[in-house]
């Protein structure tokens, strides 16, 4: 457990521009900017100017205050969000919009409120070409998986704040995708079912060889979870810092290193 | 939990019957006293006699077939000719920029305003009755149906194409259902106005029909008693019809929209 | 706004296209002239309507003023009895209960079919109308009020009881002011009741009006006033309703956009 695939792949000289030729990077995001216009006109910049290279397989955490910009960049990544400057792009090929094989966890969960929670899943399935009681069973695999079998006929105003969530994340594994980009998918859960689905992400991303970028305000989450910390800072949004977590997986909060870590981005973050 | 909310729900029932029968009770009573004169506004007992002695259940079944056929043919093609465009409106912007002004433009002429021109266009047959019942659905289906379409999550359709959905499928699968509650209230508007645009063309313009029978009998000078029942028959017929209509809305999108 | 100016234009050039079509279509005779009045008669007839009238004597601006004054008063009547007795019934949740089938029932009657019995209490004139308007518009209005204040969100009233508030207090500082959304709601509801009502009013018994114009405009085979009239009648409807939103957005700022109430 300890020894995945993709813990051997990891180089110890990992870090920005530490990763080697360029090509290597998966997905990559070079001088890209956003700027909102609003209705009356103005124009608000959000993100500047930001570089970033993921490798394939890599976990990476945003981490930032609110309003930042963590959302938007993620949903430029997931092609959602049209780039205002620069280029992003996945396995060499320009991100032009979704359905690039990147699956998205939203925020506000984004759940179909016509759609039971099984339904929701098997729309997850829609261009699998399976047949409908196959997508149906395999629905409810994935309900199981984040423990919600006893709610899949529900529809999502009968569930709770993090039930839906949990049918969110179920509904973006169903796409099995390369690439899973989940913003807050944790936020709304307790911390026990929090710990458990942190444990069941970490599973499946290293026995389907994901690639995952993960929003969240938890630096403890992040520090269980990612290879490599991205730190944004705000107005306008742009990469602070990137800390390399090169700890052994399972880590242990009570591990100095995790400590000083933490320590570490707490201190840049409330700078 | 149940049988509490249930008993509760009884007992509004009771309440209500019981302010109907009162008001009822206040209005025979009235009547029979002299304190409204029963010529003109005869009490429901004297109503009901009068327009037994008047009236046959065949004449009644007669006016009622063929309100029932108008108005349910003319809201049907123009809540879906709503339906349709105001869809198509929402979600194609070019169609959207030519259709939508017109609309807007004519939105604001109430229905019963187009009998005349109605007339001009189809003559005074069935065609012209057709004509502005269609609009009466047509208009407010149609804005309710854009207003949907524009106030969708657009959270929702970013998720949909994370699943590789575009274009028509994007459209049926999730903008359609995602309007739909707003579409729903638009009917239910539509059907209203639609009852009331019939009423207020067979008083005006028609030989048979509900609202034909009780100005043919004012016009012929016959009894207050028949005007009165079939006021009130009318005003049942519109309340049972919208209660339908009601009920198939909560079965189509109440599961899942809450009341 | 340069850019709201370009986007309007390629609907501007289609719709005058489409009058030019009609134009000519109606100049070659492929559509008649009775049917389709071209704009070029239309804009005859509206001068024509508004120095020497139609019938003569009666310009269009007196038939609108005549419609306008019906409509309000029917309307500030039903205005001025519905809010009062709406605002005691939806505190009262037995009247309210006892009320209800009965509200819904006299809602549910057409108001239109009212009108041969109201002319046999009032005769033709102009009491049938404002009654018939006021009517319509009462219980329109009357339902929109008790429901404002029934279903206020019980979680705003349980927040202002952790302050103290209650009885007659709790009503005027907070189930009030929650209920003005869909009270002015009601309003705007119950003013389209009444020009709705106004039209088929006046189609009956009368030549002053609106309504009455473009009736009797058909009659003597003059579609391009009928069609004027109602042009006339959609835009001091339009206006109306327009002056009521921007009242409701001065008193009620903090309301969003109440288009989106339920109702
Ligand atoms: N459609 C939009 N129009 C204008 N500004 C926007 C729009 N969407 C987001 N913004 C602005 O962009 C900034 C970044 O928003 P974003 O949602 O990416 O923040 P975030 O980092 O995800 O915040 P949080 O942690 O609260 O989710 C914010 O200041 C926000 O106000
Ligand atoms: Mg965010």
């Amino acid at each position: 457990m300890s020894q995945s695939p993709v813990m051997e792949r990891r180089s110890p000289d990992t870090g920005v521009g530490g990763r080697g030729p360029a090509e290597a990077a998966f997905i990559r995001i070079d001088g890209a900017r956003k700027v909102f216009t609003q209705r009356s006109g103005g124009a608000v910049p959000v993100l500047d100017n930001v570089d970033l290279a993921i490798a394939e397989n890599e976990f990476v955490s945003f981490i930032g205050r609110s309003g930042c910009g963590k959302t938007t960049l993620l949903n430029m990544i997931a092609g959602l969000e049209d780039v205002s400057a620069g280029r992003i792009a996945i396995a060499g090929k320009v991100v032009t919009g979704p359905g690039q094989g990147q699956g998205v966890v939203f925020q506000q969960h984004a759940l179909f409120p016509w759609l039971t929670a099984v339904d929701n899943v098997a729309f997850g399935f829609r261009k699998s070409g399976l047949a409908k009681a196959e997508r149906c069973r395999r629905a409810l695999e994935l309900l199981s998986l984040v423990g919600l079998d006893a709610a899949a006929g529900r529809y999502p105003r009968e569930m709770s704040g993090g039930m839906q969530q949990r049918v969110s994340i179920a509904r973006a594994l169903a796409l099995d995708p390369q690439i899973l980009l989940m913003d807050e998918p944790f936020g709304a859960l307790d911390e026990l079912t929090r710990i458990e689905l942190q444990q069941e992400l970490l599973r499946i991303w290293e026995a389907r060889r994901k690639t995952i970028v993960f929003v969240t305000h938890s630096i403890s989450e992040a520090l269980t979870l990612s290879d490599r910390i991205v730190l944004l800072a705000s107005n306008p949004g742009r990469i602070k810092r990137i800390f390399p977590v090169d700890l052994p997986r399972p880590r242990l909060r009570t591990d100095p290193g995790f400590n000083a870590l933490y320590q570490a981005i707490w201190n840049e973050l409330s700078t | 939990m149940k049988p509490l909310s249930r008993l509760s729900a009884a007992s509004d029932l009771t309440l209500g019957l019981i302010g109907a029968f009162l008001a009822v009770a206040a209005w025979e009573i009235s009547a029979r006293t002299g304190l409204v004169d029963p010529a003109i506004f005869p009490s429901p007992s004297l109503a009901i006699r009068a327009a037994a002695e008047r009236l046959t259940a065949e004449t009644v079944a007669d006016n009622l077939f063929w309100s029932l056929l108008r108005v349910f043919s003319g809201f049907l093609l123009g809540a879906l000719a709503g339906a349709a465009v105001g869809i198509a409106a929402g979600w194609y912007r070019g169609f959207g920029a030519l259709a939508r002004p017109l609309i807007e433009l004519l939105r604001p002429i109430p229905p019963l305003a187009w009998i005349p021109l109605a007339i001009i266009w189809f003559g005074l047959g069935e065609p012209s009755k057709f004509f502005i019942i269609f609009l009466g659905a047509f208009f407010p289906v149609v804005t309710a149906a854009y207003q949907g379409m524009r106030s969708i999550d657009p959270m929702l359709l970013k998720a949909a194409q994370t699943f590789g959905l575009s274009g028509v499928p994007l459209l049926l699968r999730v903008a359609v259902p995602a309007a739909a509650p707003d579409l729903a209230t638009g009917v239910r508007i539509g059907w209203g106005l639609s009852f009331g645009v019939l009423v207020a063309a067979e008083l005006i313009a028609a030989d048979r029909g509900l609202g034909y029978m009780i100005i043919n009998e004012r016009n012929t000078g016959g009894s207050v008693g028949v005007i009165v029942v079939g006021i009130l028959l009318i005003g049942a017929l519109n309340l049972i019809t919208d209660a339908a209509i009601g009920a198939a809305i909560k079965r189509w999108i109440g599961r899942w929209h809450g009341a | 706004m340069t850019r709201k100016l370009v986007q309007a234009l390629p609907p501007l050039a289609a719709f005058t296209v489409l009058l030019l079509l009609w134009e000519a279509g109606v100049r070659y005779g492929f559509l008649k002239p009775y049917q389709f009045p071209p704009v070029s008669r239309i804009a005859r007839g509206f001068v024509e309507l508004s120095t020497t009238g139609f019938p003569t004597g009666v310009s269009i601006w007196s038939h609108a003023l005549t419609t306008i004054l019906r409509v309000l008063q029917g309307y500030g009547a039903a205005l001025a009895l519905a809010i009062p007795l709406g605002l005691v019934i939806g505190a009262l949740p037995v009247v309210d209960k006892l009320t209800a089938p009965l509200i819904v029932f006299c809602r549910s009657v057409a108001t239109l079919s009212l009108l041969p019995l109201v002319i046999v209490w009032f005769g033709a004139g102009e009491l049938t109308k404002v009654f018939l308007i006021g009517y319509g518009c009462f219980w329109v209005m009357l339902s929109n009020v008790i429901a404002g204040v029934r279903y206020v969100d019980p979680t705003l009233v349980r927040a202002a009881r952790t302050f103290g508030l209650k009885g007659l207090e709790l009503y005027r500082s907070v189930v009030l002011p929650a209920a003005l959304p869909r009270i002015f709601a009601g309003a705007r509801m119950a003013l389209g009741v009444g020009f709705m009502v106004i039209v088929g009013a006046e189609m009956i018994g009368t030549i002053q009006g609106l309504g009455a114009l473009i009736m009797e405009a058909r009659t003597f085979y003059r579609s391009e006033i009928t069609i004027i009239g109602m042009l006339v009648i959609g835009l001091i409807g339009f206006a109306i309703s327009a002056g009521l939103m921007a009242l409701e957005r001065a008193m009620l700022p903090w309301a969003g956009d109440l288009d989106r109430v339920r109702r």
